[in-house]
């Protein structure tokens, strides 16, 4: 009987272990632009060992003006697409440039699409508007995708800020882009802060229970059957 | 939890570099033409512990992934227009708009800034600060009393002797597709990168360049209260990190005391 308590117990540390990760993980990247935060839950399924759930917070970043006109920042659902090597990926990711043959692209030199395919700016004034659309020296150059999946928590996170969709992209009705801005990671350090300390409580607890366990332990072992 | 400790410890290097940049920004507080710089962070890669996966209870459930911290992705450079402080001195000049003055390095390369306080060489002709000959050459004659430089950027002196007006030159600038992409030499300058693209030269106040002002300097772009704000969040954030570190530090300590 006790045996199967030791596991769960263990179990549940090595949770909480990983629990500790992920909040560390969020805090370390409260300056990073775009970045959603990781949410680790348990659940108990068919009433068997709980399950460790992973779900993406997609709450709205605080949106921070920069006057840096390549900023992009989106105030509504949804991401840009950038075309790496690999494929089409999203990204919440704001600071883009423009490369030498005058393409919009991101950090790593990711071309953004448009509708109609890369962005090429060539003149001097350069709007983006809410819906996307790019306006240089007053003249249409594309429309910026802005997609996002049926569910969005279920994105696969490929670091980067970029995620990498399982399922096919969909537009989104009314996208809000905002030029000149950035959004902030959605990481809230109090939060943070209070979970990192009810994880440490918790993780304590367990070892308390796990010693209690190995004291019960011992007394079947070394006691019971003593004459 | 080591794993842990080392996402925390990349979010205390991340922060760490954040006031490295935000440091020189307040130091050029007052250097005339200073383009403020930003660091960005990105997250890591990610270690997919289990893949998207269908349960019986809840269907579709996302895929379980752990991060393994932060890193700094760039340190951006924001070309914008810093504030024009008049300074009344005829070889101050500011450019107001898009375009930087070209120069003329020691070893014969082109160098590239927006400090505009120039003054005369042995020669007559005009140098920045540094002594760097602005190219093309603009050479004010001795006999000459008083520069004017118009908005376009027509330098005229007026001869002495007479009081006729010459002109002598006409200021160049230079525009880079992508100005983020520059390399910055120190001493106010700029140099040519790959990523910068080539130099696209011009006459102020035309295709798209901007006016220059004469006696007038352009002030940094660097502002005092959005630094510190800056800095105070970096502060808070390189604390709580080092909390994250402590909590993990104390959980191996816990698990550690188990064995007796």
């Amino acid at each position: 009987m006790t045996v199967p308590s030791i596991l769960t117990t263990a179990r549940s540390l090595a949770f909480y272990s990983r629990q500790q990760e992920v909040v560390a993980n969020n805090l370390a990247n409260a300056s990073s632009e775009g970045f959603k935060a990781d949410r680790m839950t348990a659940q108990s399924f068919d009433q068997v060992w709980p399950e460790a759930l992973m779900s993406l917070d997609l709450r709205q970043g605080t949106v921070r003006d920069t006057a840096r006109p390549w900023d992009l920042a989106l105030e509504s659902e949804g991401f840009l697409v950038v075309n790496t090597p690999d494929g089409e990926r999203l990204t919440r990711g704001g600071g883009f440039e423009v490369d030498q043959a005058g393409f919009l692209v991101d950090r790593d030199g990711n071309q953004l699409l448009g509708r109609e395919g890369p962005i090429h700016i060539s003149g001097e004034t350069v709007v983006v508007e809410q819906d996307g659309t790019v306006i240089v020296d007053d003249a249409r150059a594309g429309q910026l995708r802005v997609e996002t999946v049926a569910d969005p928590s279920r994105l696969v996170k490929e670091g980067h800020g970029r995620f990498r969709a399982e399922d096919p992209l969909l537009a989104v009705e009314q996208p809000r882009i905002r030029q000149g801005a950035i959004e902030d990671a959605n990481v809230d350090a109090l939060t943070g802060t209070v979970d990192l300390i009810r994880i440490q409580r918790a993780y304590a607890a367990g070892v308390d229970a796990l010693r209690t366990l190995d004291g019960v332990m011992s007394v079947i072992t070394d006691d019971v059957g003593r004459v | 939890m080591t794993d842990g400790m080392r996402t925390s410890a990349s979010g205390m290097i991340a922060q760490q570099k954040r006031v490295d940049v935000i440091a020189n920004n307040l130091a050029n507080v007052n250097t005339t033409g200073f383009k403020r710089s930003r660091a960005n962070f990105e997250d890591l890669l990610y270690e997919t512990v289990q893949g998207p996966r269908t349960t019986a209870a809840q269907g579709i459930v996302g895929p379980m992934q752990i991060g393994h911290g932060v890193r700094l992705a760039s340190i951006t450079r924001i070309h914008g227009q810093g504030g024009p402080e008049v300074t009344g001195r005829p070889l101050d000049i500011a450019i107001e708009g898009e375009g930087f003055f070209q120069v003329e390095m020691p070893d014969g390369t082109l160098a590239y800034t927006r400090d505009g306080s120039f003054s005369l060489s042995d020669s007559g002709q005009l140098v920045t600060s540094g002594g760097n000959a602005l190219v093309p050459d603009i050479v004010i004659p001795p006999d000459a009393t008083a520069v004017t430089i118009s908005e376009t950027g027509a330098v005229s002196v007026t001869n002495g002797m007479d009081g006729s007006m010459i002109e002598v030159g006409r200021l160049e600038l230079a525009r880079f597709p992508n100005p983020t992409g520059l390399l910055a030499l120190g001493g106010n300058l700029f140099g040519e990168t790959v990523a910068s693209g080539f130099a696209a030269t011009g006459f102020p106040q035309e295709d798209g360049f901007g006016r220059v002002l004469q006696g007038t300097l352009e002030t940094s772009n660097v502002e005092i209260v959005q630094e510190m704000t800056d800095m105070i969040a970096a502060q808070r954030a390189y604390e709580i990190n080092a909390r994250a570190i402590r909590a993990a530090e104390d959980m191996m300590q816990s698990i550690n005391d188990l064995i007796r």
